[in-house]
């Protein structure tokens, strides 16, 4: 397994494109809090510079399209001919690949949530302000959003194990999060809070988050990406490469 | 001169069905070491998906397909036992050419200095620092065949391996597969060009539709492509018999 584990950090290692798709990532941050400030919030109240801070939940989409790259990028450039017949115990990659997959998250997000605080402060420091790093809920909106980002690129490694069309994959998902999840919950009332995208948003803290506890939504978010897991890992083993 | 493990490859009552396609039907074959083996047969015939149920890629809906007497999914280090170029076979357009085979490397279980031996073996070391993006067809063919030799495997198959080759590389292949071959390789590979696999091989598997049509010597089939459109002739493949 630490085999395999070095052989897909190689893999990232030597291509340029997620690379590039994480880079948008500060960048995202960083606008998402101007945008508060241009659009009149006081952000040295304790509510709006945690909604500032939570762009960096946000922005796990990008992480959710990283991990969808994981598989189905293999796919588009066949090099998941050659994967396969080096490691015929299909399963033994997928771990792999969530392992590597949710620590540059996990990573990824830890980068995000430096940046929100780093820009809210400046945000606020210009106005003669200081943030206040006493608030706790400010850290644990920031925790919150590292975790969306790891758990969102291990959901991404999933979708992409079951839908092996790279441009498929990742329009689903998309499709799921702006439009199809908020269809369906219309159907289920107060249940609407349990589908994946609402566990994501309790746990980033997000706008729009539905009204269940930061914890109810982590370990929903957990209990979906251990469910999706589980059926990439039975369907990827049996599946044809033709 | 190097020798290897000689390594049979055989299939045994190979059947695959794609819902009620019958991609390959009852298919029963041979492939010794040592020699250069045909796999012949017209589109759709079943050769891309005889030669994926030999490397574990597709299930065998029926029969065995065996390395040395072992499904290849139970090979303890499958790539230094087989070497594979299929079609499907490709790399990162923009990761360059050594870093894929540095990939390869790990996995194969060989240090990454087999990286230049089969760069040089294939006659890639200039271009080896290059994305493959900008390789033409022929190079990406070699480049394949880097990846299916990093692991000094005693079995080679090969999906169309001269796709793309300029008749300057389709004569080094030749001379490479021939060397192969005479240190007790087994080496099965599937052609369109019937002119490139009557220069090249010893032994001759013509499959149409999924069922084996002749499997011997190539000197047994006199003319190739008279026998071979005579074998794979579909109006009369009820009538056909071989002998």
């Amino acid at each position: 397994m630490t085999a395999l584990i070095a052989n897909e950090i190689r893999k990232l290692r030597t291509i340029r494109g997620p690379w590039l798709l994480l880079a948008a990532g500060p960048v995202l941050v960083i606008v998402g809090v101007a945008g508060e400030v241009v659009g009149g919030a006081d952000l040295t109240q304790p509510q709006p510079a945690i909604h500032a801070v939570a762009h960096a939940g946000v922005v796990s989409l990008l992480t959710l399209v990283f991990g969808i790259s994981a598989v189905a990028g293999e796919y588009r450039h066949k090099t998941i001919t050659d994967t396969y017949l080096a490691t015929p115990r299909r399963g033994r990659v997928i771990v792999a690949k969530f392992a590597v997959y949710t620590a540059v998250g996990a990573a990824f997000g830890l980068l995000l949530a430096v940046t929100a605080v780093i820009a809210t402060a400046v945000a606020i420091t210009a106005n003669g302000g200081s943030l206040d790093l006493s608030n706790r809920d400010l850290w644990r909106t920031l925790a919150g959003g590292v975790a969306c980002n790891a758990v969102f690129a291990a959901i991404g490694v999933s979708l992409g194990a079951l839908i092996p069309n790279l441009a498929a994959a990742i329009a689903a998902a998309l499709a799921w999060i702006a439009l199809v999840e908020g269809l369906i919950g219309e159907f289920l009332g107060d249940l609407e809070a349990w589908l994946p995208f609402a566990g994501g948003q309790a746990l980033g803290r997000l706008p729009g988050a539905p009204d269940i506890s930061q914890l109810s939504g982590g370990l929903l978010l957990a209990g979906y990406a251990v469910v999706f897991a589980a059926i990439a890992l039975t369907t990827s083993v049996r599946r044809d490469i033709t | 001169m190097r020798t290897t493990q000689r390594t049979p490859v055989s299939v045994h009552g190979l059947t695959k069905r794609f819902g009620r396609i019958r991609a390959v039907e009852e298919l029963t074959f041979e492939v010794r070491p040592g020699q250069i083996t045909g796999f012949l047969g017209p589109n759709g015939a079943g050769k891309t998906t005889t030669l994926r149920m030999l490397l574990g890629l597709v299930r065998p809906t029926a029969g065995a397909a065996l390395i040395g007497g072992q499904p290849y999914p139970s090979l303890p280090h499958p790539r230094r036992a087989v070497g594979a170029v299929l079609e499907a076979t490709g790399a990162h357009p923009g990761r360059r050419a050594r870093d894929h085979l540095r990939i390869l490397a790990q996995v194969t279980g060989v240090p990454d200095r087999r990286v230049a031996e089969v760069c040089d073996q294939v006659g890639l070391a200039e271009a080896a620092d290059r994305r493959v993006g900008g390789y033409s067809l022929g190079m990406r063919q070699r480049l394949g065949l880097a990846g299916a030799l990093l692991g000094d495997p005693p079995v080679l198959l090969l999906d169309e391996p001269a796709n793309g080759l300029d008749p300057a590389g389709m004569a080094w292949l030749r001379g490479l597969l021939r060397d192969l071959a005479d240190e007790g390789r087994t080496i099965l590979l599937s052609s369109h060009v019937l002119s490139e696999v009557a220069q090249t091989v010893d032994q001759v598997v013509i499959i149409n539709e999924g069922r084996l049509r002749f499997a011997g010597p190539l000197e047994d089939l006199g003319d190739l492509e008279a026998s071979f459109l005579r074998l794979t002739d579909a109006s009369q493949s009820s009538l056909k018999e071989v002998s």
